[in-house]
């Protein structure tokens, strides 16, 4: 997903622990964010959910499936 | 009958803010996530009595997944349901995210009061939350409040006691957020707002290139403003007072004292040319209040202003963004540049906020690396006051050789110690701009707290250290570790005593290296050595409360041999 493009969540990876923390601060399935930038060296992704700024580590971020519009 | 009150929201939604008002009892608050890791509690009069008000740091559920907020949701359901009452405090700019604590607090029986905070903000920013509707929908009081001035928190209080359990269905986390989305679109309007220079910023701030070239000027900036303010209060305000009204007062006070023995030694310590000097005597009355008055307070001052100010405006998470993938080759995470940053303050308060890490490992090498590698502002005063004057050069040294033990020290520890490092989760508040008066208080209060904790041990430090030196007691220790210090570590004895009680208090600990006129090596090295070796007695105790008697011993084992193998290398390194 490239940086300021929107999209939806379809799937969370990683097992239940994971899914229930994200879900928790908002990121459930079927909500739509906006990723806003990456930092390189397999550093963190910002995203916008609703009116939250968040910032997912790398390996979280790669569990967050997501499709993009 | 209503026993406690607990306060319990989000992380960041101004809880302590509330906390404070409700109680009068002043708390730390912060712009990011896990400002409170600890549970204060005061005391609010209602009608039937004095209640106790307890506050909890933030979740975003009832599923704990930090120790911090495991601790929240423990205390919580300690107490019979039916006499408390749960303060929920919404961010009302973000009532979508908030509301899912909410509902789980319903689910869960407790009588809940919601204070949807923030209110001024939420309209500055073009939402609009009906408090009426939503009371009407979730079947409990809504009071709309802004706690960083006072509005709202007197309404608060009268619905306390309007607050009751209900009965509600328990629905799964994904059933609950699509309930959510119809009462947020039920009960909020959206205005639409023009970007504005702050949402700019904000967002600058996150990105790789604009925002590392953001977090190196005000790194950089922070450091000497730091540098500068604290040069200005001692160069303008606490040397005049000392060297012009003090010194002249105990000069009179020592003319009358004919006989130099004991107690002379003990409260002004050693002439130095006929002359109090206040870095050398070594005195209860003459050094003692001058290390920490003069050369350490406007220090305190000027870092917790500038640190306050960083924190308060919301930079601190976007720093931890930045940072995360440096961190993480450390066994950390993003997160924990906060506890680093706080132990330049004081390692106590950084080793207590690695609560917000979630791991058990994190914790350890996080605190191990603070305790080390994290130099307090006593410490760091007394290096600038002491090296400064061989040039700047020695202290950014001192900066460079502890910057190079962290990183060693912990990718060391990253593969030394089974386990993964756990991955960055976090919230990023928006910038916000504190009103002067709030930075003031927090200040206040937290050189307050610096005050009431070092003074006393620092005049009893001195008067011990004194008493040692009268009766050469000193000898023994120094006889013993003399041929260590000696052949590694190229430092006379003398030394040996001040790095001893570096255990008790590092500005003491530099202080008394003051009147051994040693030469910028030996201070470099002796000044990398209190840094490193053992921390003081409070962080000792700290590790051991935080994380259990092990984990302090194998710390303080790695501090032993981290000391010798640096003071062993510096030696043989520096010329």
């Amino acid at each position: 997903m490239k940086s300021d493009h929107k999209g939806k969540i379809i799937e969370v990876l990683g097992g239940s622990n994971l899914e229930t923390k994200l879900e928790s601060m908002g990121l459930y399935k079927g909500k739509e964010i906006t990723k806003l930038s990456h930092i390189g060296l397999r550093g963190p992704v910002v995203i916008k959910a609703g009116r939250s700024i968040l910032a997912l580590g790398h390996g979280v971020a790669a569990k967050v499936i997501v499709s993009s519009e | 009958m209503i026993k406690k009150i607990y306060l319990l929201g989000n992380p960041n939604v101004g809880k302590s803010v509330v906390f404070s008002r409700l109680t009068g009892v002043q708390v730390v608050s912060s712009n990011y996530p896990g400002t409170t890791v600890g549970i204060d509690s005061g005391y609010l009069t209602l009608k039937d009595g004095r209640i106790e008000v307890v506050d909890l740091p933030g979740t975003y559920s009832l599923e704990p997944s930090s120790k911090a907020e495991e601790v929240a949701v423990s205390l919580l359901k300690e107490h019979p349901k039916n006499e408390m009452v749960v303060i929920n405090i919404v961010d009302s700019t973000n009532l979508e995210r908030n509301l899912l604590l909410t509902i789980q607090l319903i689910e869960e029986g407790f009588p809940v009061v919601m204070c949807l905070n923030m209110s001024d903000e939420a309209a500055h920013k073009g939402v609009k939350v009906d408090p009426v509707k939503l009371s009407g929908i979730l079947h409990i009081p809504v009071v709309p409040t802004c706690a960083i001035t006072g509005v709202g928190i007197k309404s608060l209080i009268e619905k306390i006691s309007d607050a009751a359990q209900i009965s509600r269905k328990k629905l799964s986390n994904q059933e609950r957020w699509v309930e959510i989305g119809n009462i947020v679109e039920s009960v909020q309007t959206l205005e639409h707002r023009h970007h504005t220079l702050r949402e700019l910023l904000e967002d600058a701030s996150v990105r790789p290139i604009s925002g590392l070239l953001m977090a190196g000027a005000v790194i950089y900036s922070a450091f000497k403003l730091v540098r500068f303010l604290g040069e200005s209060i001692i160069n303008n305000i606490t040397d005049p007072i000392f060297i012009d009204l003090y010194r002249p007062f105990l000069e009179k006070l020592t003319e009358y004292w004919q006989e130099k023995g004991f107690w002379f030694h003990l409260l002004i310590g050693d002439l130095i040319n006929g002359k109090i000097d206040f870095k050398q005597s070594l005195g209860v009355l003459t050094t003692a209040p001058y290390i920490e008055f003069g050369m350490v307070l406007p220090y305190i001052i000027s870092f917790y202003l500038i640190l306050s100010l960083l924190e308060d405006i919301g930079y601190l998470p976007r720093l931890a963004v930045l940072l995360d993938n440096v961190l993480h080759r450390l066994g950390l995470h993003g997160y924990a540049i906060i506890p680093m940053l706080l132990g330049f303050g004081c390692n106590v308060p950084g080793i207590l906020s690695t609560r917000v890490l979630e791991s058990k490992r994190e914790r350890f090498i996080a605190s191990t690396l603070i305790s080390i590698g994290v130099p307090c502002v006593p410490l760091q005063a007394m290096i600038f006051g002491l090296l400064g004057m061989f040039g700047g050069i020695y202290v950014a040294g001192v900066y460079l050789v502890l910057f190079s033990i962290i990183l060693i020290l912990g990718i060391i520890l990253n593969s030394a110690i089974p386990g993964y490092s756990p991955e960055f989760l976090l919230e990023i508040p928006p910038y916000r701009f504190p009103p002067i008066l709030v930075l003031v208080k927090k200040l206040y209060y937290r050189v307050k707290g610096f005050l009431i904790e070092a003074v006393p041990v620092v005049l009893v430090g001195v008067m011990v250290i004194n008493i040692l030196i009268y009766f050469k007691l000193f000898d023994y220790i120094t006889g013993f570790f003399a041929p260590i210090v000696h052949n590694l570590f190229g430092l006379p004895k003398d030394a040996i005593a001040a790095l001893v009680i570096g255990f008790l208090r590092k500005d003491v600990a530099v202080g008394m290296l003051m009147p051994l006129g040693l030469s910028a090596k030996q201070l470099f090295i002796s000044a990398v050595l209190l840094a490193i070796s053992f921390p003081c007695v409070a962080t000792f105790f700290i590790i051991w409360k935080e994380l259990g008697l092990k984990s302090l011993l194998k710390s303080t084992a790695i501090m032993i041999g981290i000391s010798i193998i640096v003071g062993s290398l510096l030696n043989l390194l520096i010329w």
